[in-house]
């Protein structure tokens, strides 16, 4: 087992203090708040620091996406001994360059220094101001389940059992969000071992899930008395009901019931009703996401528009979300696997120009109150095996987008011998025989260290050059 | 006296065998709760500690119900059990309502989140609005269970005395929470269903919605956090 480095620049005791500080200033100001006064007081606001966790399921083929290669360097023939075969060459089809994307440079910005797989597209690529790239990720692990298991909570499973909380729930549990649904996970897992259920995440399997949360009951009683059950259950409570609620979960459930009308007051489910035609704010999400039929709504463009409208409405602060699968791509065509991956890029190039061209209320974009991590099980073989797929490999790359890391940074690499996990001085980046792995664990610390997080449960330190 | 002897232990015997006569206690009335005697004098007992010292209350702290215990209690209490005719119920909203999968959530999760709270919400108005709505139709009280209390045929629920309201408040009180409603609070939950019985007499369709009247009480009580709680 390796050792953990000591973390000179970090300071515990300053960080300790100040969440201390915090929470006991949010206690004594909330604490003797009602929270009728409160949730009336409050409109439904965003939250000022947001994460989405995207998964691409199945294994992606890092070639095709952030570890791109070279195809007039590592060629055919030279395949017996690098061990890596791009084949760029084998997609065929004029959407895909047959070589790595270059990114035109931005205006104001510097030239990217990331190149980027053919199936990543331009509309994506674009963003590579707001991005760092980590690659020569060492999975520990070829299996599916164990894989994103590994990469939502950090921690390695046991077996193929999970261990550890979901990255989004050790948020949720730590910033305890003032939104109605803390953390969403859509068509994913989410594990909670050690906090209250109000970090737990409102799985669901698809948008219509989501809706039915948000939609007020079918069964519905006479407008009038609608309004007397109201008034009702707005009166001050008796004595019987305050000794129920004194402690513990009256309180708890008297709160969300207040969460429960104020999200179903704003008809929040309309705003995911991505095809009607009498709301005027959906044409322009219909416009940006490409959303023209069911099916495109039901895609992964319709995906990105949730998640999106999720942050922007200020319904959830952690969206966990699989946004594009179908990689396990053994048998079959490179273009095959392309287009499965191109489908996600699309779809997330379009949440990341919504949320960098929209205002938050706090000031700034939506992207600078944004952390987005982008993330497989692992990854595919360098080679092409026999039936013209690829393989479970080892070493992956993951993408970090917006706030709290370093912008147009690549950290880490993967070796040009069969694109093996390097070893690093992980305080600078350094490739270093003597050094370290890269593993998920490293990652999800970054990116609870970008937002001032507690990052112990990792047991590693983040890798602070990604940090902004 | 051989024969003496035996004689007196078979007897002895016989009387020892002999249970004492149990006395059978009658069923007690619907909506009453029979008053039991403080068994306790001063002096016995140690007192509680100050609830002013423990944040208001003594002892542990409620406990919402989990999905089995809810399910359980919406029928006993409502009549029926909430599942809908196309499947929808209980049984499909019991992970989201925090039953534990063992897969991947191992603990039921029994926090009274705003999910939680949503779909009792629709559970209540489910059950409620199908029990009242078969309650207006059935003519024998002993048959009813939201509206045992009423009298076999009504029809404009205004005409009921006062003290037929709270008879019938005070038997659903009991009914969903195991605590009479009193007082001032009693007073409040009279003057829900009075509007709504008034509400119901203004609507214009036939036949009027007087299951509404009873529905809206048994919504209020069903997610009041006295049913969820233990």
């Amino acid at each position: 087992m390796k050792k953990n480095r000591h973390d000179e620049t970090a300071n515990p005791g300053r960080r300790t203090f100040l969440k201390a500080a915090a929470g006991f200033m949010g206690s004594t100001l909330l604490g003797g708040l009602p929270f009728r006064a409160f949730a009336q007081a409050a409109e439904l606001a965003p939250a000022d620091r947001c994460f989405v966790f995207v998964y691409f399921a199945g294994g992606w083929d890092q070639l095709l996406a952030f570890d791109p290669r070279d195809p007039a360097e590592f060629t055919a023939d030279r395949a017996s001994e690098t061990k890596i075969l791009p084949g760029y060459n084998l997609i065929n089809d004029s959407r895909f360059l047959d070589r790595p994307i270059l990114p035109a440079e931005l205006a104001g910005k510097p030239r990217s220094n990331i190149e980027f797989g053919p199936a990543v597209g331009d509309s994506l690529a674009a963003h590579y101001d707001l991005m760092t790239v980590i690659r020569g990720i060492n999975m520990n692990t070829l299996g599916h389940e164990v894989g994103y298991r590994y990469f939502l909570t950090g921690k390695l499973p046991i077996g193929s059992a999970a261990r550890g909380s979901s990255t989004a729930t050790e948020i949720v549990g730590q910033m305890k969000p003032r939104v109605p649904i803390a953390s969403i996970a859509y068509n994913i897992e989410s594990y909670n071992d050690r906090y209250g259920g109000y970090a737990n995440a409102l799985r669901v399997s698809r948008r219509d899930d989501l809706l039915l949360t948000l939609r007020a009951s079918n069964d519905k009683l006479d407008s009038e008395i609608e309004k007397q059950l109201l008034d009702f259950r707005g009166q001050p409570v008796t004595c019987e009901e305050a000794a129920y609620g004194a402690r513990g979960v009256g309180t708890t459930y008297g709160n969300s019931q207040e969460q429960m009308r104020l999200v179903q007051s704003q008809g929040l489910d309309q705003a995911f009703n991505f095809l009607s035609t009498t709301n005027p704010e959906m044409a322009a999400v219909r416009a940006r996401y490409g959303l023209d039929n069911q099916a495109a709504v039901d895609g992964e463009r319709g995906r990105a528009a949730l998640v999106a409208t999720a942050l922007k409405k200020g319904i959830a602060q952690c969206v966990t979300i699989n946004l594009t699968g179908n990689l396990d791509t053994h048998f079959g065509t490179q273009l095959t696997h392309a287009n499965n991956q191109r489908r996600g890029f699309d779809a997330l190039a379009n949440l990341v120009a919504d949320l960098r061209e929209s205002d938050h209320p706090s000031g700034g974009k939506f992207i600078d109150h944004t952390t987005i991590m982008v993330f497989s099980e692992f990854s595919r073989t360098p080679l092409i095996n026999a039936a013209g797929g690829r393989d479970h490999h080892l070493c992956n790359s993951c993408l970090l987008i917006g706030a709290g890391i370093k912008h147009n940074y690549v950290f880490g690499r993967s070796g040009d011998i069969g694109m093996s996990p390097g070893t690093f001085d992980l305080r600078t980046g350094a490739a270093d025989p003597n050094g370290e792995n890269i593993f998920p664990e490293h990652v999800i610390a970054t990116v609870l260290a970008s937002a001032g997080l507690d990052y112990s449960i990792t047991r590693v330190d983040p890798l602070r050059p990604i940090l902004a | 006296m051989r024969r003496l002897v035996l004689s007196a232990a078979l007897l002895a015997l016989a009387s020892g065998c002999m249970k004492s006569e149990e006395k059978a206690t009658p069923p007690p009335l619907d909506g009453q709760l029979e008053p039991v005697a403080n068994p306790h004098q001063p002096g016995d007992f140690e007192p509680l500690p100050d609830p002013e010292a423990q944040g208001g209350s003594v002892g542990r702290q409620p406990r919402r119900l989990t999905v089995s215990q809810l399910d359980a209690a919406i029928f006993q209490a409502v009549g029926r059990r909430w599942v809908t005719p196309s499947g929808d119920g209980i049984d499909a909203r019991a992970t989201s309502l925090g039953r534990a999968d063992y897969a991947l959530v191992a603990s039921e999760n029994t926090e009274p989140n705003l999910v939680f709270a949503k779909f009792l919400e629709d559970g209540a108005r489910y059950v409620c609005l199908e029990q009242a709505k078969a309650e207006v139709a059935q003519t024998n009280p002993a048959l009813r269970t939201l509206s045992r209390t009423l009298p076999g045929t009504w029809g404009d629920l205004r005409k009921l005395t006062d003290a037929q309201v709270r008879e019938y408040l005070v038997y659903n009180s009991t009914r969903f929470w195991g605590s009479p409603l009193a007082g001032d609070e009693l007073t409040r939950w009279v003057n829900l269903f009075t509007q709504a019985a008034a509400r119901v007499e203004t609507v214009t369709t036939n036949p009027k919605p007087r299951h509404q009247a009873l529905a809206v009480v048994c919504i209020a009580m069903l997610t009041d956090s006295r049913f969820i709680t233990y």
